[in-house]
C-alpha cells in the first residue's frame, strides 16, 4: 500500500479511538486494528520493530490498571480495599491505596483500549513503510523537516550498535560493567553519534542539499501571521458565542496565509521525482472511507447518538451498542480488503543480504 | 588549455586552530587531469580537497584568503546546490554519505533534487550504472552493500549530476584488498573516459603512480605538485619497490615494480635475511574452534597455536572469520564446538580473566576513549586489573608504547593517528603476554605502521606474541614471523613469514619479486655508496 494511504488508516484509527469510550466499540476497532496487522507486510525497515511497540502497548495498558488500583477510585462496586496512607486533604485530594472499584478499573481498561488502538495501528504503519519511503512521497514544502527526520532515524541503529561496541571495549578493558559505567558507555557513544551525524551533514552538502535558499519574507510573514491568527479564531469560536462569524472569517484568513506559505515553500527548491509512487485507485477509494469513519465518529460523538459516551461511574451500566458505530470500528479494517487482494509480494531479499558475515552478533 | 580548478595562494585556518591548515596552497588542474594526493595523515590533505567544492570554508568556517576558481565558479562564495553540479566529492566512510535506502534511490535522490527532468534522470541512472559496474545492484538497500560496492555507489550518485571535476578523499582506507581494487579500477576507468577531472588522496600508491598525471604532495599544509616521476624522487614515503630504486640510485625512479625489475636488471642487490628467534613455549592455543551465528558458520574447526615470540599476521578477505576468531578466543563468543587453552591449561571463561593473558584490540579503538586525560586512560585499565597505578607505573606504559609526551593531553584534541596510539596503548596497557589486534593498520599511514611493527617486534622480543589480523601485506611483512590464512572460515594456509611473503608465496610483497631471499627492504644489502 502507498505509504499515504497507510497514514490515511492511522489517522482514522486515531479519530475513531479518541471519539467514543465505549468499550465494545473499542474493542471492535481493536480487532480491526489486529486483522490489520497480521495481514500487512513487515519485512520494510521500520525503525522501531512491530513487536516492541505492540510489547509497549500492553505494558501501558498494565501499567494503567494497575495506576487505577493503587490511586485508589471512586464508585460503589468496590471489589477490594489496598491499605495505604492517608494522605491531608491539603495535598489536593491525592490517594494511595484504599477501596478499589470496579468502576476505576473499566475506565483504565477503557483508556488503556484507546491507546492500545492507536499504538498497534501505529506499530503496523511503522513496519510496513519504511521512512525513506514516507520521504519519496512527501510534499516539496515538507521536504526539508523530514529529510532531517528520516536521515536522524538512519543514524538511530548505528549509535545503538556504537553502544554494544563501546561496551565491549570496556569489558575488554577489564571494567566490571554496572551502573557506575554509564557514563563511560553512554559518552563516547554519543560523541561518536555527532561526530557521524557531522560527516552526514558535510557529506550531504557536499551533493547540494545540505540547505535550502531562504523563503522570500512574505512567505515567512504569512507562516508566522497564521498562528496566532488561528489562536485568536480558537478563541472567539469557543468562549464568545456571539462572535462565531469573524470566528469563521479569522480562521479562512488563516488558512489562505498558510496556503500562501506552502506555495513558496514548495516552490523555492524545484525537485523533480524519478518514479513517484502512484495511488492506485482503490486506494483512493480507501482513504475516502478512512475520511467517512473519521466524519463519522466524530459527528457520533459531537451529536450524542449512538452510545459513543460510555461513563463507568454512573453505577457501572451496560453500554450501549449500536449498529453505526459498529459498523465504523469494523470498517476500519479497510485496509484488509487491500492486503488480501494484492498481488503476490516480491521475492525475499537476495541471498547475500541474508548471509551477513563477520559482524554479525 | 584553460585550467578546470586553480587555487592561487590558499591559506587557511580552520576555526579556534592554533596554526593554518593550508599554507599558500598553489594548484592547477586541467580538464580530464588524474592528479593523486599523497602525504602522511593530518598534514593536509582532506583540507585541501575540501577547497575545491568549498566546503572549506562554507561548511567548515574558518579564515580563508588566496583566490579559486573551478570551473569558472568561485567556491568560496557559491552555494553548495550550484557547486554540486561542478565537483562531485565522495568520502571515506561509505555508511557517512547516504542518504537513501536503495541503491537506485540513492544515485537519483541528487538529480532528483536538481529538478533533472525524468527522462533524463534514466538515461544518467543507466549510464552511471554501467561505468561503474554496478548495475546488478539496482534494487539492493545499501545496508546489504559491502563497503565496496557501497562507495562504488556513492560516486555514482555524484557522477550522476555529471560534474565536471571528482574528488576522493581516502575512498578506500576503510575497505579490505578486494573491495578496494574495485573501487580503484572503477576510478581508472573514469580517467579512460577523459573527460572528468580526478583528484583523491590514497595510500595505496602502488597502485595509482604511474597512472595519474600528477602526484601533489602535501606536507605540513604546504602543496607541491610534480610529474609522478618527479614525486618518486621527493615523496617521504613511497610503495618499497619505489624505494628499493631509490636507494640504488636509479634515475628517473620507475614506478612499478616490473618496472624497478627493468631498471635494476643486472644490478639487483644481494638478500641478508632476518633470522627470526625459535619460538619459546605454547602461549594460546584454539583447538577445533566452530562458530556458527544461526545456519551460517563463521568459524570452521580452527586450530591455531601462538607460542612466545610469535608474530603471527591473520590475513584473509572480509567476512573470512578473522574478527570471529578474535571474540571465540577471548571468550566473547561462545563456539559450537572446539575449546581454547591458554598454556596447559583451559582458558577461563568470562572474557575478562581471558583479556588479562590475551588482550585484544578491537577495529577503531578509539571510540572507547572517554577520559578528559590520556594518563587517565592508562590508569583506568591498570585500575580495572587491580594493579598498581601511580605517576610510575603510568609513565612506564606511556614509555613502553612512545606516548609520552601526550599523557597530559585530551584525547579527543589529538589527531586521528595518535588517538589511534593512545587507544591501542590504553587497552593493552595491563600488559597481557598475547596480544590480538583486529586491523589495527586500517588508516594508518606509513610511519604510523612502522611504529606498530616496531613495538610488535620489542613485545616479541620481550617474551610476548602476537596475533594481528591485517589486509595490509607490506605491513604484515614488516613484522610477522608466521602467516594464517584465513578462507570462509578455515585456515587455508599456516606457513612461517618467509614461505608465505616469498616470490612463490601465496602473499608475494614487493621486494620479495624483487630479491630472492628477501622480504623487507632492511633485508636487503644496500652497496656502501647508497
Amino acid at each position: 500500500m502507498h505509504p499515504a494511504s497507510w497514514i490515511g488508516w492511522v489517522l482514522a484509527v486515531m479519530v475513531v479511538a479518541l471519539a467514543t469510550t465505549n468499550p465494545f466499540y473499542l474493542s471492535l476497532l481493536l480487532l480491526a486494528v489486529v486483522l490489520v496487522a497480521v495481514l500487512a507486510p513487515r519485512e520494510g525497515a521500520g525503525v522501531v520493530s512491530f513487536r516492541a511497540l505492540a510489547v509497549f502497548g500492553v505494558v501501558m495498558f498494565a501499567l494503567s490498571l494497575g495506576i487505577a488500583a493503587i490511586n485508589g477510585n471512586y464508585g460503589d462496586h468496590i471489589l477490594f480495599t489496598l491499605p495505604g496512607p492517608r494522605v491531608p486533604e491539603w495535598l489536593g485530594g491525592l490517594r494511595l491505596g484504599g477501596p478499589v472499584s470496579a468502576e476505576g478499573f473499566a475506565a483504565a481498561a477503557i483508556r488503556g483500549l484507546a491507546i492500545l488502538c492507536i499504538l498497534f495501528a501505529y506499530g503496523v504503519f511503522n513496519g510496513a513503510v519504511s521512512p525513506h519511503r514516507v520521504l519519496r512521497s512527501t510534499p516539496a514544502a515538507l521536504f526539508q523537516a523530514s529529510l532531517v527526520v528520516t536521515v536522524g532515524l538512519t543514524l538511530l541503529p548505528s549509535s545503538v550498535e556504537d553502544l554494544r561496541r563501546v561496551r565491549e571495549m570496556r569489558a575488554l578493558r577489564g571494567a566490571p560493567g554496572g551502573l557506575r559505567e554509564l557514563p563511560a558507555l553512554v559518552v563516547p557513544a554519543i560523541v561518536g553519534g555527532l561526530e557521524r551525524s557531522l560527516r552526514l551533514a558535510e557529506a550531504m552538502e557536499a551533493r547540494g542539499y545540505g540547505a535550502s535558499p531562504p523563503l522570500p519574507a512574505r512567505a515567512r510573514l504569512a507562516a508566522a501571521a497564521s498562528a496566532p491568527l488561528l489562536i485568536a479564531a480558537a478563541w472567539l469560536w469557543f468562549y464568545e458565542a456571539d462572535w462565531r462569524l469573524p470566528a469563521l472569517g479569522l480562521f479562512g484568513a488563516a488558512l489562505a496565509l498558510l496556503a500562501l506559505w506552502w506555495r513558496a515553500a514548495s516552490r523555492v527548491r524545484p525537485v523533480t521525482r524519478f518514479e513517484q509512487e502512484r495511488l492506485p485507485a482503490a486506494e483512493r477509494a480507501g482513504l475516502a472511507v478512512a475520511a467517512a469513519l473519521a466524519v463519522g465518529a466524530l459527528g457520533l460523538r459531537l451529536t450524542g447518538a449512538g452510545a459513543m459516551d460510555y461513563n463507568p461511574f454512573a453505577g457501572l451500566p451496560v453500554p450501549g451498542f449500536e449498529l453505526l458505530p459498529a459498523l465504523i470500528a469494523v470498517a476500519s479494517a479497510w485496509p484488509a480488503v487491500l492486503l488480501i487482494a494484492r498481488p503476490a509480494p516480491a521475492p525475499a531479499a537476495s541471498p547475500e543480504a541474508r548471509l551477513a558475515p563477520e559482524r554479525a552478533p | 588549455m584553460t585550467a578546470l580548478a586553480s587555487l592561487q595562494g590558499v591559506t587557511y585556518t580552520y576555526p579556534g586552530a592554533p596554526g593554518p591548515a593550508l599554507e599558500d596552497a598553489a594548484l592547477d588542474l586541467e580538464p580530464g587531469a588524474f592528479a593523486l594526493v599523497a602525504g602522511p595523515s593530518a598534514s593536509g590533505k582532506s583540507t585541501l580537497l575540501r577547497v575545491f567544492n568549498g566546503l572549506v570554508p562554507q561548511f567548515h568556517g574558518g579564515t580563508i584568503s588566496g583566490s579559486a576558481r573551478v570551473a569558472g565558479l568561485d567556491p568560496f562564495a557559491t552555494p553548495a546546490r550550484r557547486m554540486a553540479l561542478a565537483v562531485g566529492m565522495v568520502f571515506q566512510e561509505p555508511e557517512a554519505q547516504a542518504v537513501a535506502e536503495t541503491v537506485q534511490d540513492e544515485i537519483v535522490f541528487g538529480m532528483e533534487q536538481q529538478a533533472v527532468p525524468p527522462a533524463e534522470m534514466r538515461r544518467r541512472l543507466e549510464r552511471v550504472l554501467a561505468e561503474l559496474g554496478i548495475g546488478h545492484l539496482r534494487s539492493r538497500r545499501l545496508a546489504t552493500l559491502s563497503g565496496g560496492e557501497r562507495q562504488r555507489v556513492a560516486i555514482a550518485a555524484v557522477l550522476a549530476l555529471e560534474p565536471q571535476l571528482l574528488v576522493l578523499d581516502e575512498p578506500t582506507s576503510q575497505l579490505d584488498g578486494d573491495g578496494a581494487d574495485a573501487v580503484l579500477a572503477a576510478v581508472e576507468g573514469l580517467h579512460r573516459r577523459g573527460d572528468l577531472a580526478i583528484i583523491l588522496a590514497e595510500h595505496r600508491l602502488e597502485r595509482l603512480l604511474h597512472r595519474v598525471d600528477a602526484v601533489v604532495a602535501v606536507e605540513g599544509g604546504r602543496v607541491a605538485a610534480a610529474p609522478p616521476g618527479e614525486a618518486a624522487q621527493t615523496l617521504r614515503s613511497v610503495p618499497p619497490a619505489v624505494e628499493l630504486a631509490r636507494r640504488l640510485g636509479a634515475d628517473p625512479v620507475p614506478l612499478t615494480v616490473d618496472g624497478v625489475r627493468a631498471a635494476l636488471a643486472g644490478r639487483l642487490p644481494a638478500a641478508s635475511p632476518r633470522v627470526h628467534p625459535s619460538p619459546g613455549e605454547e602461549l594460546l592455543r584454539a583447538e577445533g574452534l566452530t562458530v556458527a551465528y544461526g545456519p551460517v558458520e563463521a568459524l570452521r574447526g580452527v586450530s591455531l597455536s601462538l607460542r612466545e615470540g610469535e608474530l603471527v599476521a591473520l590475513v584473509g578477505p572480509n567476512g573470512s572469520g578473522k574478527t570471529t576468531l578474535f571474540r571465540a578466543l577471548t571468550g566473547l563468543v561462545e563456539p559450537a564446538r572446539g575449546g581454547v587453552r591458554f598454556g596447559r591449561a583451559p582458558a577461563p571463561r568470562s572474557p575478562r580473566e581471558r583479556t588479562r593473558h590475551a588482550g585484544l584490540v578491537p577495529q577503531d579503538p578509539a571510540l572507547a576513549l572517554y577520559q578528559e586525560q590520556v594518563a587517565a586512560e592508562i590508569a583506568e585499565t591498570l585500575r580495572h586489573r587491580g594493579l598498581p597505578r601511580g605517576r610510575a607505573e603510568v609513565e612506564a606504559a606511556a614509555c613502553a608504547w612512545g606516548i609520552a609526551e601526550l599523557l597530559g593531553r585530551d584525547p579527543r584534541d589529538l589527531s586521528v593517528g595518535q588517538q589511534q596510539r593512545v587507544a591501542i596503548a590504553a587497552m593493552l596497557a595491563h600488559g597481557p603476554r598475547a596480544w590480538l589486534m583486529d586491523e589495527p593498520t586500517r588508516g594508518m599511514d606509513g610511519p604510523a605502521k612502522a611504529w606498530l611493527a616496531a613495538r610488535l617486534r620489542d613485545h616479541a622480543a620481550a617474551g610476548g606474541a602476537a596475533i594481528v589480523a591485517t589486509h595490509d601485506i607490506e605491513a604484515a611483512a614488516l613484522f610477522a614471523t608466521r602467516v594464517v590464512g584465513l578462507r570462509a572460515g578455515e585456515v587455508v594456509f599456516d606457513l612461517p613469514a618467509r614461505e608465505a611473503f616469498a616470490a612463490d608465496g601465496p602473499l608475494p610483497t614487493q621486494v620479495a619479486r624483487l630479491v630472492p631471499g628477501a622480504v623487507t627492504l632492511d633485508e636487503v644489502v644496500l652497496p656502501c655508496a647508497a
